[in-house]
């Protein structure tokens, strides 16, 4: 015990001098400070990309994490505290990008863009990718514990309208997916949700309400892990780390068709160091790297030369690379209008409040 | 000696009634505290005695540093609190003048205004109105929070002091003037010294306020401003474990002991002040 | 509580009036109300674009949080803060009655026990209830152990955890769990103050214990029964973190629909006006604790 609190105060002591004079970072050659403020979500990045970075132009990263797409607009909307590299999710790059809170990228200082897998080269959310370099693709399924249900769940119907599964379900608190994958359920676009869809949706949930668990905010493998719940709503990639310790879960994308994202490497306006941004953006862009960082977060890269380099147990996993009829029928989401999206708060709200 | 009819402490079923509020009262913290040394990852099926949760707390950088902002927030707070508290129950004791109940119905504002309310106020102050001036070095990037801190502590400040300045008595004050001693040394050498009590359970009470506070602190702070309730709630969303718990019982003891020093510091005044 | 206090005029000693009075006074000015005047101003706002937010004047939030949508869920949670009140008023007025009758040492004693708890962070005692309830907690975990040790043998199902979190009995049990302190102080206050012949009196006279306590304590000690109330009632009310923790798929309480409103919804100017319709009710219930005040003192 003693050694336990000299060595806590210690650390403690030096922890708060340390931060409590300001630092001065020596000026790089391209009259920057040597430092990059990273903002991103949490545990997103490989065991050594940042110290390799450091290793390789002496830029020291500093990251802070956010919690969702939210949280990211949120912080940035009254103005830029300080961040050089941010990762919105696809539709948020919309939202920031005509908020006028995006930097376009110089893609003459992001050589390593030909990296790029071809069906990324070119997005309906960023035409010519002016704003924004992706960073990995996702796709929402059900996670389930194969024991525990019935054949394959590979439609939503198991988990948005049936009472097979009652009280073992968890899905997603994010209202707006929440709504699109009932819409996809019921046949229509991911983007068309009518108002009249939305009705339709919003019913739909509120008598299935009753037998879901619960409404997770992205903790939804560790519940399914734990036993609490046995099918969720989740990402692919958050399924794939848990399967990792757990062959008795699995993952499938319902054949109805899922609702696609990428989350993508911007440059937020007022960056205090956008040369230094644009390197690291680079510098996650190479093949190396982005193979690194793909085996820690286990999510699908959109790097198609970090792909190659991969092992077959990556590029082979039916969860990192769900395929099927499904896959086939799943679409990137669109950021509609305001209207649009307090139309869905309030649906969700009815939902919650029934 | 027989139990008089009112003597109600002694009649069995106030004790039984007594004795069960106790115990849901205290069950769910006692056993917080003693699953903190729990040798398993479990937080309710006791394994065997251990302090590596509290090894884990430590050696947790970014516990460790929402911890130092916590404490630093609640130094920072408990100082204006104490200054403007003070200053604000010394100007009611003292002077009669157009306003005094507006502004004593205001001081009690921060006191009835639901937590949530003063959360999105302050998060909407600090973001659109006033935005805190960003790449401060620490401690004052936690401005932001510091200052709602002070603003809804400094109200429970003044009432304290007020409770003690009606103990004053003002003819000392009188006689030091007539003897020509200036305001300041009226108020240092006198007033102060009477104060004290006071003024040591006030700071105690802002402490404590800001150390416990969570909705307000979950609105005003940010990723690179975090406190250490805000990051014990994203443990407990993600991982339940008895780090949580050892978390948990730093808190709760560090509360004690300061209740415990203002009480004893306080003494009889506490009972009186209660019948108030 | 002024006895003998002086009472100047600010010009009698203009110098210590600017000194102690201008900077509790501007604080509260530029740093408390102007938050919130702000709120106010944005409550008659709506977004423009997705950033910019134009105060239009118009009563449309309001009339959006009118709706029967929000309106069900304000009542649900006036429902729940009731209950919690109504619950802890039953658990706390024998307590406080106890304590006053107590030795001043025992006063003492107890009371720092009934107030120890409130002392704790709000977020370890609703994390502490939530250990204790959960599929896994004590409760659970304790029953289970019993049950399997006495029933199973005799050919029963195995035990089925009850499920005792993520619905709405955690989130009043919750809320009372954290609330009970606020009760019983206040009450503790007005019990202690009462004149005790007239207890006394009354049981000589042949009135039980419960009607005496029913026709001669709580009318006396009322002013102080609705401070009690009052203070219970309003935070409940207001409570974000005990249904966020505990509560389940159809707990959401105001404040939790008014956080969602800033962080996730996007649409400050109607969180804004959801926020002072909360501020409103409190204040509402300041008003009617002054009346009941003022009338039970006029009827001494």
């Amino acid at each position: 015990m003693p050694e336990v609190s000299r060595r806590a105060l210690g650390g403690l002591a030096i922890a708060l001098a340390l931060e409590g004079c300001s630092r001065r970072w020596p000026k790089g050659a391209n009259g920057e400070e040597q430092r990059l403020n990273f903002y991103n979500w949490d545990t997103y990045t490989g065991e050594t990309t940042l110290a390799d970075f450091e290793a390789a132009t002496g830029i020291e990263v500093t990251m802070s994490h956010y919690g969702n797409n939210d949280e990211l607009f949120a912080r940035l909307r009254a103005g830029n505290p300080g961040y050089d590299v941010i990762v919105p999710s696809n539709e948020f790059v919309t939202r920031l990008q005509i908020s006028g809170m995006l930097s376009p990228l110089d893609h003459a200082r992001l050589p390593n863009k030909a990296n790029l897998a071809p069906q990324f080269v070119d997005v309906p959310y960023d035409p010519g990718r002016r704003w924004s370099m992706p960073y990995t693709w996702l796709a929402l399924g059900i996670g389930y514990r194969k024991s525990r249900v019935d054949g394959v769940p590979d439609s939503w119907k198991w988990v948005l309208d049936s009472d097979r599964y009652s009280g073992r379900i968890g899905l997603l608190a994010e209202g707006d997916d929440l709504i699109r994958l009932g819409a996809k359920y019921l046949g229509h676009s991911v983007n068309g949700v009518t108002p009249a869809i939305m009705e339709q949706v919003t019913q739909m949930l509120i008598r299935q309400k009753r037998h879901v668990k619960l409404f997770h905010h992205d903790e939804g493998q560790d519940l399914l892990a734990a036993g609490e719940i046995d099918l969720v709503v989740e990402y692919n990639g958050d399924i794939a780390q848990v399967m990792a310790e757990d062959d008795d879960l699995d993952f499938v994308v319902p054949r109805e068709g899922t609702l696609l994202n990428s989350d993508c490497l911007c440059i937020p306006a007022g960056a205090p160091r956008p040369d230094n941004a644009h390197r690291f953006i680079n510098f996650l862009l190479d093949a190396t790297v982005g193979a690194g960082i793909a085996d820690t977060i286990r999510y699908p890269t959109p790097n198609g030369a970090a792909l190659a380099l991969m092992p077959a147990d990556y590029r082979d996993n039916r969860a990192i690379f769900p395929a099927g009829p499904g896959m086939e029928r799943s679409e990137y989401g669109r950021f509609r209008s305001i209207g649009h999206i307090r139309a869905v708060e309030e649906a969700i709200t009815r939902v919650m409040a029934a | 000696m027989r139990a008089g009819p009112l003597d109600y402490l002694a009649r069995w079923p106030l004790r039984l009634w007594l004795a069960l509020v106790g115990l849901f009262l205290y069950l769910p913290l006692v056993s917080l505290v003693v699953f903190s040394f729990n040798d398993s990852r479990r937080i309710s099926v006791w394994r065997g005695f251990s302090l590596g949760w509290y090894r884990t707390l430590f050696e947790d950088g970014e516990l460790v540093a929402a911890f130092g902002n916590s404490l630093v927030i609640a130094a920072a707070s408990t100082l204006i609190s104490l200054v403007l508290g003070t200053a604000a129950a010394i100007l009611l004791w003292r002077f009669r003048f157009a306003g005094k109940a507006a502004l004593e119905a205001t001081l009690g504002l921060p006191v009835v205004v639901p937590e949530i309310c003063l959360g999105v106020a302050f998060l909407v102050f600090f973001t659109a109105v006033v935005p805190w001036p960003t790449e401060l070095p620490w401690p004052l990037n936690l401005g932001a929070i510091i200052i709602a801190h002070a603003s809804f502590s400094f109200s429970f400040v003044a009432l304290v002091v007020r409770a003690r300045l009606a103990s004053f008595d003002p003819a000392l004050a009188e006689a030091a003037r007539d003897l020509g001693a200036g305001e300041w040394a009226i108020f240092r050498d006198i007033m102060v010294p009477h104060l004290v009590p006071g003024l040591v359970a006030g700071a105690l009470l802002a402490f404590t306020l800001s150390l416990d506070d969570f909705v307000i602190t979950f609105f005003t702070s940010g990723p690179d401003t975090i406190t250490f309730p805000i990051k014990v709630y994203s443990m407990v969303r993600f991982s339940v474990t008895p780090a949580v718990n050892a978390a948990s019982t730093l808190l709760i003891l560090l509360t004690a002991a300061l209740t415990a020093l203002a009480l004893w510091l306080q003494g009889a005044d506490i009972a009186k002040q209660a019948a108030a | 509580m002024n006895g003998n206090a002086p009472t100047q005029r600010p010009a009698q000693a203009p110098g210590v009036f600017a000194a102690v009075g201008l900077p509790p006074i501007i604080w509260l000015l530029a740093l408390f109300l102007a938050p919130l005047a702000v709120i106010w101003a944005y409550s008659f706002g709506e977004n423009r674009t997705l950033v910019d937010i134009a105060i239009t004047g118009n009563w449309a939030n309001y009339a959006r949080a009118l709706k029967p949508l929000y309106l069900a869920i304000l009542m649900k949670s006036l429902g729940f803060a009731a209950l919690t009140t109504l619950i802890c008023f039953i658990l706390g007025l024998p307590v406080a009655l106890a304590i006053s009758f107590a030795s001043p040492r025992g006063k003492l004693l107890l009371l720092l026990a009934v107030m120890l708890p409130f002392w704790t962070n709000l977020l370890v005692r609703t994390y502490a209830l939530m250990a204790i309830l959960r599929t896994e907690g004590l409760i659970n975990a304790g029953l289970g152990a019993v049950w399997n040790a006495l029933a199973v043998p005799l050919d029963a199902d195995p035990f089925t955890p009850l499920p005792l979190i993520n619905n709405n009995f955690a989130v009043v049990l919750g809320l009372v769990y954290v609330h009970l302190p606020f009760m019983v102080l206040p009450l503790y206050a007005a019990l202690d103050r009462l004149d005790r012949s007239l207890i006394e009196a009354s049981l000589d006279l042949g009135a039980g214990h419960l009607a005496t306590l029913w026709r001669v304590v709580v009318p006396l000690a009322l002013p102080g029964i609705v401070s009690g109330v009052i203070i219970t009632f309003i935070p409940a009310l207001g409570a974000y973190l005990t249904p966020d923790l505990l509560g389940g798929t159809s707990s959401q309480m105001i404040a939790n629909v008014i956080e969602r409103q800033f962080r996730s919804a996007n649409d400050w100017p109607f969180g804004a006006a959801l926020s002072f319709l909360l501020m409103y009710m409190t204040f509402a219930a300041l008003l009617l604790q002054a009346f009941i005040r003022r009338r039970s003192e006029a009827a001494r």
